[in-house]
Parts: structure tokens; C-alpha cells; sequence
């Protein structure tokens, strides 16, 4: 990501994070989060306060579209609206974590990176 | 304050029932008063968990319904909705009620149809289970409940080397218990090969490493110590309810395989009641999933982190073992109606402290320990039960 573009992400950052700007957000291609003012603590989708400390002080965040997995699974019996054999997975972004849709055969550890929005229901990230 | 006692216990078999929820629950509850010897006349508050009627039967406000069934109507009612935790959830505000002396003596049960009996086809209950997911957050990956519990299952696979055949031996154990169990949905053994052999639900687990959707219902009655001195039944006391929480969605938890919440309610009821886990006889674990049971021991206390995948393999929470584990069959063998899952556990301990279990009594049991957990562990309630010696 060229420094230009990080300048021009910064300037754009939402003063409040909530669905429709989180969303907003991530179908610009963009991972949105939330610092905690006042302990710092970092979360990857919006929430009203924080839960390490109950401030309401949200500074919102632009997270790294880069990660490494956590976790995955990959779900055969689907809820309905989805087709199965597909994988959900967590991915570690440093300073917290977010559930995305995977696309490949990624391991855990391995490094991976935003790809695009899944909207079947309400939008999430995919990563591959 | 007072000490809680439950006085009497009662549940249907676990499996298909076409009765509505009403009739259902009537069994278990009239089973539970009949036990402790008291009419419905004695009962002053009504307690009720149900985690989905309102979404697979298209029914709410369910407790005064329920109530009215069992001619109860007129006394206060409340339902509680803790996914799986649900009906954890209504017995620990009985018990508070009554160790508080607002109530001397009152009904707590659940109930839940969760297989075709409700119209509805695997999709479609698959959807319902996985709206204990956050709504904006996780549903919209597709994640199931099978795969909520696979993204934590895979990651201790991971830290500590757990692999499927120690999850197949979770099964095995627990269907063994389940042949024990004649209200048990299923009475069969199964073996390792056939865990394995069976297909895939949401990776780590394959179909035998799945609790089935069950229908059923199971009630206790709970009072104080004057009333249950009075109780020709046996009485056991309720000495300690621990109930924590932890964040939604499951990515910010600090750890995916501590399950936090179960770790911070077994401290609260191992202090309530004044034990360790080396204390325990028996207990029931909330084992959805193989995985769970292996996350549940650990987080109990009963094995090192770490270690839980050894427990089955190596006949440690075996009956017979030296933590007998879900002698019942647990969640796995012997069903998982969501709503009535809580107190099943209480009145499958219950039965063990009065020494009324049958082939699978844990024999001498003073201690037992239910452990009852909510949607991504994001509820734990633990509670502990003793018995005379
Ligand atoms: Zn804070």
C-alpha cells in the first residue's frame, strides 16, 4: 500500500464505527476497527464500549488487510442460503482478530491476505 | 440466607416426540413433584428455559402457557433464553430466589423440540442453531454451530497435538454410557473406526462426533432447607452456582480454547462451595461436540490443559475411571433438546448422589459438578450438587 493511499485512508476514517461504516468500509476494500482511548485495547468490528475497560472513548482504526490464520473449519452441512464446503476461518491481524470467509487451501500460520466481500447475507471479509 | 435443596426430579426420554411442548414438559414437571411428594399448590414461582420455540414453533410467551398446562396459573413465571445454557440459566435464579427467601419452593425445568417434529428440516434448524452467532459479524460467513465449536476444537488440535481419534474416543466413551441409560436417544456402541468412517459435518467433526437434535423435557422442584427436612424424597443441596460470560464474536475472545467463561463459573462454584475439582465424583459436561468435552475438563480443573484429548483414550473420565464423565451419555448418547439440557444434567447428578442411578452409578458419590455451556462458550453456568454421604 503506497504511503498515498494510507494518507488519504486516514483522512477518511469515519468518527464512529458502526455496521453501516464498518461495512461501508470493507466493501472499499478496507478492514475497519476501533482503539480503545483509553486503555488501548483494539477490536476488529465495532462495538458501543469497550470490554477490557467500559470506556466509550472508540478512536476508529484502519486495520492491516494482511493476517496470519488462526483457526479454520470448513462447514458441509450449511445453515440455509448457504452451499457447503466452503471454509470459515479466524484470522490473527496483530492486535486483534476477525471471522472471515477463506478462499485456498491456507494452514494455520500461514500468512493471508483481504480478498474480496462476501454478501450472501450482510457483507464479510474473505481472505486468501 | 437459605440453603437451596432440589427435593424432586423428573424427565422424559430424550429423542423424537410428537407431543406439542405443553404435554411434553407436563411429563418431566409432574415426574419432578411427584418425586418430591408436594402437589402444584405447594409451587410459588415457575422457572422455565426454552432457548427457540419462538423460532422453530412459532410459539412465545411460553411459561404462563406452560403454567396454565399444569394448573399452575397465577404464580410468576419466567423464561430464560441462554442458547445452550438456557435452562442452567433459569435454575440458577430458582435457586437465588429461594436461598434469598423469596420462595420457598418452586419449579425449574426446560423443554425444547429440535428434530422434524417441528416442521422443520436440517437447514432450516441447522440456521436456528447458528443464530447464537453474532447476527452482523459471524452468521454472514456461514459459520454453523458444528463450526463454531470446529474453529476452537482446531485450534487445540494445533497447540497441543489433540487429534481426531482422541475426539472419536469422547464418542465412544459416550455412547457406551448412553447403552447404560434407557432414556438415552441412543442405546448403541460405537467404535473409532465408525466415528471416523462417518461423514464430515463441520471439520474436525464428522456426524459421530455430533450430538443429534432431540426433543424432551426434564424439571426439578427446589426449596429451602425447612422445606426439603420435611420431604420424605432425598434432598440434595445446592452448594454452589457459578455463571460467567465472555465476549461476541468469538474472535475477540482473548484465548479460543480456554473457554474463559467456564474457567471464571468453576471458580465461583468451586469457592460457593467450598471444594476443588479432585473433590468431585461425577459430573456432566456440556459435550455438543467431542471437542467441547475435551475444552469443558480442562477448563474444570479435572485434567491439565492440554491433556484433555488423553482423558477418554486413557479411561480417566470413563465410569469406572478416576473422573467418571457424563455417565448419562451426555449430550452426545443421550440427546440435546437445548432447553431442557441443563436440568437434565441436574437430575441425571441427582439421581447418582441418592445412589438411584442403576448400572451406571458412580457408587459412594458425595460431589457432583454440572457444567452448562452457552452458544461459543460465551455462557458457562457451573453448578455443584452434594449429596449425604
Ligand atoms: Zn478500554
Amino acid at each position: 500500500m503506497s504511503e498515498t493511499h494510507s494518507n488519504e485512508a486516514a483522512e477518511s476514517l469515519p468518527e464512529q464505527l458502526n455496521h453501516r461504516t464498518w461495512t461501508q468500509a470493507l466493501r472499499e476494500g478496507r478492514l475497519l476497527g476501533q482503539r480503545c482511548r483509553d486503555c488501548g485495547a483494539e477490536t476488529a468490528t465495532p462495538s458501543a464500549a469497550c470490554n477490557a475497560c467500559g470506556s466509550r472513548e472508540r478512536v476508529t482504526i484502519e486495520l492491516p488487510t494482511t493476517g496470519t490464520l488462526y483457526t479454520e473449519t470448513t462447514v458441509a452441512v450449511a445453515p440455509q442460503g448457504f452451499d457447503g464446503g466452503y471454509r470459515v476461518g479466524v484470522v490473527d491481524l496483530g492486535s486483534t482478530r476477525v471471522m472471515a470467509r477463506l478462499e485456498g487451501d491456507s494452514d494455520i500460520g500461514d500468512s493471508i491476505e483481504l480478498a474480496g466481500v462476501l454478501e450472501v447475507d450482510s457483507p464479510v471479509p474473505v481472505f486468501e | 440466607m437459605h440453603q437451596a435443596h432440589i427435593v424432586g426430579v423428573g424427565m422424559t426420554d430424550f429423542g423424537v416426540h410428537e407431543t406439542p411442548l405443553t404435554e411434553l414438559f407436563a411429563s418431566a414437571a409432574f415426574d419432578a413433584l411427584d418425586d418430591a411428594g408436594v402437589g402444584g399448590a405447594a409451587i410459588e414461582s415457575f422457572y422455565l428455559g426454552n432457548a427457540m420455540s419462538g423460532q422453530s414453533e412459532g410459539d412465545t410467551h411460553l411459561a404462563p402457557t406452560i403454567a396454565s398446562h399444569l394448573g399452575l396459573a397465577g404464580v410468576p413465571c419466567q423464561r430464560y433464553e441462554d442458547a445452550c445454557a438456557t435452562s442452567s440459566n433459569a435454575f440458577k435464579h430458582a435457586v437465588r430466589a429461594v436461598e434469598a427467601g423469596q420462595h420457598d419452593v418452586v419449579l425449574v425445568g426446560g423443554v425444547e423440540r429440535c428434530t422434524t417434529t417441528t416442521g422443520l428440516e436440517t437447514p432450516e434448524m441447522t440456521s436456528v442453531f447458528a443464530s447464537a452467532s453474532h447476527r452482523q459479524y459471524e452468521q454472514p460467513t456461514g459459520i454453523s454451530f458444528p463450526g463454531v465449536f470446529g474453529l476452537l476444537t482446531t485450534r487445540h488440535m494445533h497447540e497441543h497435538g489433540t487429534t481426531e481419534e482422541q475426539l472419536a474416543a469422547v464418542a465412544v466413551k459416550n455412547h457406551g454410557h448412553g447403552t447404560l441409560n434407557d432414556r438415552a436417544q441412543f442405546g448403541t456402541e460405537t467404535s473409532v473406526e465408525e466415528v471416523l468412517d462417518s461423514p464430515i459435518v463441520a471439520t474436525p467433526f464428522r456426524l459421530f462426533d455430533c450430538c443429534p437434535f432431540s426433543d424432551g423435557a426434564a424439571a426439578v422442584v427446589v426449596a429451602n432447607e425447612d422445606v426439603a427436612a420435611d420431604m420424605e424424597a432425598d434432598s440434595v443441596a445446592v452448594t454452589g452456582i457459578g455463571h460467567a460470560t465472555d465476549v461476541v464474536p468469538l474472535a475477540e475472545k482473548e484465548d479460543l480454547t480456554a473457554t474463559q467463561s467456564a474457567r471464571d463459573a468453576a471458580t465461583q462454584a468451586y469457592e460457593a462451595a467450598d471444594i476443588g475439582p479432585e473433590d468431585v465424583d461425577v459430573a456432566e459436561v456440556h459435550d455438543c461436540f467431542t471437542g467441547a468435552e475435551i475444552l469443558a475438563i480442562e477448563a474444570l480443573g479435572f485434567v491439565e490443559d492440554g491433556e484433555g484429548g488423553k482423558a477418554a483414550v486413557e479411561g480417566t473420565t470413563a465410569l469406572g475411571g478416576r473422573i467418571p464423565v457424563n455417565p448419562s451419555g451426555g449430550l452426545k448418547a443421550k440427546g440435546h433438546p437445548i432447553g431442557a439440557t441443563g436440568i437434565a444434567q441436574l437430575v441425571e447428578l441427582t439421581e447418582h448422589l441418592r445412589g438411584e442411578a442403576g448400572e451406571r452409578q458412580v457408587d459412594g458419590a458425595t460431589h457432583a459438578l454440572a457444567h452448562n455451556l452457552g452458544g461459543d462458550a460465551a455462557t458457562t453456568v457451573v453448578s455443584i450438587l452434594e449429596g449425604d454421604a
